[in-house]
């Protein structure tokens, strides 16, 4: 874990004369499952947000895989995410009206590509998931760790170099939320994925490699 | 943009969909039938003349002789000479002219009225050859008639007699029923032209209110292009004086009094409606779809779609969408047409172009020409039509897509 893929610089977020992010600087090594915590409203997810390129800080700089990003415009940043972040959201935000395996496909809609090559790219990854029955089947039609799970697999599947999850058993029962957490730490292990997750959950912290602290919109640790 | 995508999106939102595409289709099919009916109307104008091959008509009214006795020229009707006709023979957009002569003869035990027609010129009362019932059509040259078979049945006259006509006897060769010929120029009795001529030119009675020579007429059918022939009117009012009768199609829309026919007007107001009509459901259909799927096009910026990619997308929802219901819009309009085709309308002939005297029975009798409204929608107004629903789509779906693209992720991410 020698070289870091995310950088985080002195980052501060302003909204008119709110401070939300004051002086941030983060770094997450390749390969890296680190936990950003802190109790709600403390900043965590506008600093995963703007360490994602989902918004631009107010002042600082963001590097992710040696390109800075923080000058990016809006469609420089898409195209820049679509190539290198996955992302997992709490509430899933899975289309309603698309299928799991399209669900999944949705970041390689806009790539030009045969519709059965999406599909096989994302029938695999669902089976890695233990989806491959379900593929065919509208978000409705799921449970919440079913949609989970085909949210993860619309994080993969452009082989991102960093993944953010925002609280990502945050909708789940308890027994629901440790089972995608085993599949969380069962990709960083066997695939060497690097995650960035916010939680203000300690137990859920604890199954990182590294916690890094917030409080106030300030990096504690 | 994705094709699988834009169906789903349409599928799934059955009810939004449906309702959108009712909407704009009833506005789309408004717009075609519309547009379709004041075409039938224009085409329904034009039938009295084209029933007789013109698309014009020219008479000069005059006076009536006081002692209505032996050959007179009906008020409407009184000389064109020879000379005027060559004039307008040579009028930019004139393709062809025909010609008669019209006379009421007055004999002391009856009545004619007494059309001299040239026998085998398309443009003009020739139609009549057609519509021989009994006995045969004119032969060049002869000194023979035709008689009108409700006439001849009324006075019992058959192929084979003789009718005298200003002194002169002319065989009766034939029998035709011109009620269902045509309703402009209609007579009791037709001669060539050259005959006719021949006993107007020896009409003293005739000649003391309108002098007339051998090679004038008095009725003059043009066939002349279609995009002149306003310019061509006013070209005969020059050549042939102010008070010339000049007969057009737009002069019959105007008998016809239907708010179509009346004004072009009309139907561009009620047109634009329409597509105003058509393009507020479209674009409120699309803002509302576009407003509750702000958090789902913020995910798709997440995971990378660039503003091009979520406009051409919401673009081509649109277009699909406004496609359908162009294309519904015109088979709503087909079905209207349809419907609307076995209305019937009854077009005014002025009491001039076909003259009978009023003492005469029948004769201050009002005539229609009644014919079905020839409804039909042109391929070019059905093009137009779906090719308007789908730039209504496009440009209502680029302008939210473009919109609503501009959106960031971040923002309806955020409140989880």
């Amino acid at each position: 874990m020698s070289e870091a893929i995310l950088v985080g610089d002195n980052l501060t977020k302003m909204f008119d004369k709110l401070t939300v992010v004051k002086g941030a600087s983060i770094a997450v090594q390749k390969g890296e499952f680190v936990a950003l915590v802190g109790k709600s409203g403390c900043g965590k997810t506008t600093l995963l947000s703007i360490l994602s390129g989902l918004e631009r800080p107010t002042s600082g700089r963001v590097r992710i895989a040696g390109k800075e990003i923080s000058g990016a415009s809006e469609d420089e940043l898409a195209l820049f995410r679509r190539e290198n972040v996955g992302f997992i959201f709490q509430s899933f935000n899975l289309i309603p009206t698309l299928s799991a395996w399209e669900n999944t496909a949705l970041p390689l809609f806009p790539v030009r590509m045969t519709e059965a090559e999406r599909r096989r790219r994302a029938t695999e990854i669902l089976d890695r998931m233990e989806l491959g029955h379900r593929v065919d089947h509208l978000p409705a039609a799921l449970s919440g760790g079913e949609k989970q799970r085909v949210a993860i697999a619309r994080a993969l599947i452009n082989n991102p170099k960093i993944v953010f999850a925002d609280e990502p058993t945050g909708n789940l029962d308890t027994a629901t939320g440790d089972a995608i957490m085993a599949i969380v730490n069962r990709l960083h292990r066997e695939q060497g994925m690097t995650l960035l997750m916010v939680t203000h959950e300690p137990e859920l912290a604890k199954t990182a490699e590294r916690v890094i602290r917030m409080q106030d919109g300030e990096v504690l640790s | 943009m994705n094709l699988h995508y834009v169906f789903h999106e349409l599928t799934h939102q059955k009810r939004r969909t449906v309702m959108a595409v009712i909407g704009l289709s009833i506005g789309i099919a408004l717009l075609v039938i519309l547009n379709a009916l004041s075409l039938a109307y224009h085409e329904a104008a034009r039938a009295p003349l084209k029933e007789i091959g013109a698309d014009i008509t020219v008479q000069r009214p005059g006076n009536v002789p006081e002692d209505l006795a032996g050959a007179v020229f009906p008020c409407s009707a009184v000389t064109i000479r020879k000379d005027e006709i060559e004039q307008i023979k040579k009028v930019f957009g004139v393709q062809g002219t025909g010609t008669a002569v019209l006379l009421w003869v007055f004999e002391p035990n009856r009545a004619w009225i007494v059309l001299g027609i040239e026998r085998e010129n398309p443009i003009g009362p020739s139609i009549l050859k057609n519509f021989v019932v009994e006995g045969r059509y004119l032969e060049e040259e002869k000194p023979e008639a035709l008689v009108e078979s409700a006439y001849a049945r009324q006075f019992g006259i058959k192929p084979g007699d003789s009718v005298s006509i200003a002194g002169r006897q002319f065989p009766v060769v034939g029998l035709v029923d011109a009620s269902h010929a045509a309703k402009i120029a209609v007579a009791n009795l037709y001669l060539p032209l050259s005959e006719a001529q021949a006993i107007a030119a020896a009409s003293k009675t005739l000649q003391s209110v309108s002098p007339f020579a051998l090679g004038d007429v008095n009725l003059l059918f043009i066939r002349a292009d279609q995009e002149k022939i306003t310019s061509v009117a006013s070209a005969l009012k020059g050549i042939l004086g102010n008070k010339v009768a000049v007969a057009t199609p737009d002069s019959f829309l105007k008998l016809l009094g239907s708010f179509f026919a009346v004004s072009d007007k009309f139907t561009l107001v009620a047109s634009l409606i329409a597509i105003l009509i058509a393009v507020l459901i479209a674009f409120k259909t699309m803002a509302g779809n576009v407003a509750e799927r702000a958090r789902e096009i913020g995910v798709l910026k997440a995971v990378g779609w660039t503003n091009r990619n979520v406009t051409l997308q919401l673009l081509a929802e649109s277009v699909v969408q406004c496609f359908i219901a162009g294309f519904l819009g015109l088979l709503i309009a087909y079905a209207a047409a349809f419907a609307l085709g076995f209305m019937t309308v009854n077009i005014p002939i002025p009491w001039e172009m076909s003259p009978t005297p009023h003492f005469l029975p029948g004769g201050g009798a009002a005539v229609y020409k009644t014919l079905r409204l020839p409804v039909h929608i042109p391929i070019s107004l059905a093009l137009f039509a779906v090719l308007l629903s789908v730039v209504i789509g496009g440009l209502t779906g680029a302008l939210l897509g473009r919109h609503i693209s501009k959106i960031k992720p971040s923002e309806v991410l955020r409140h989880e």
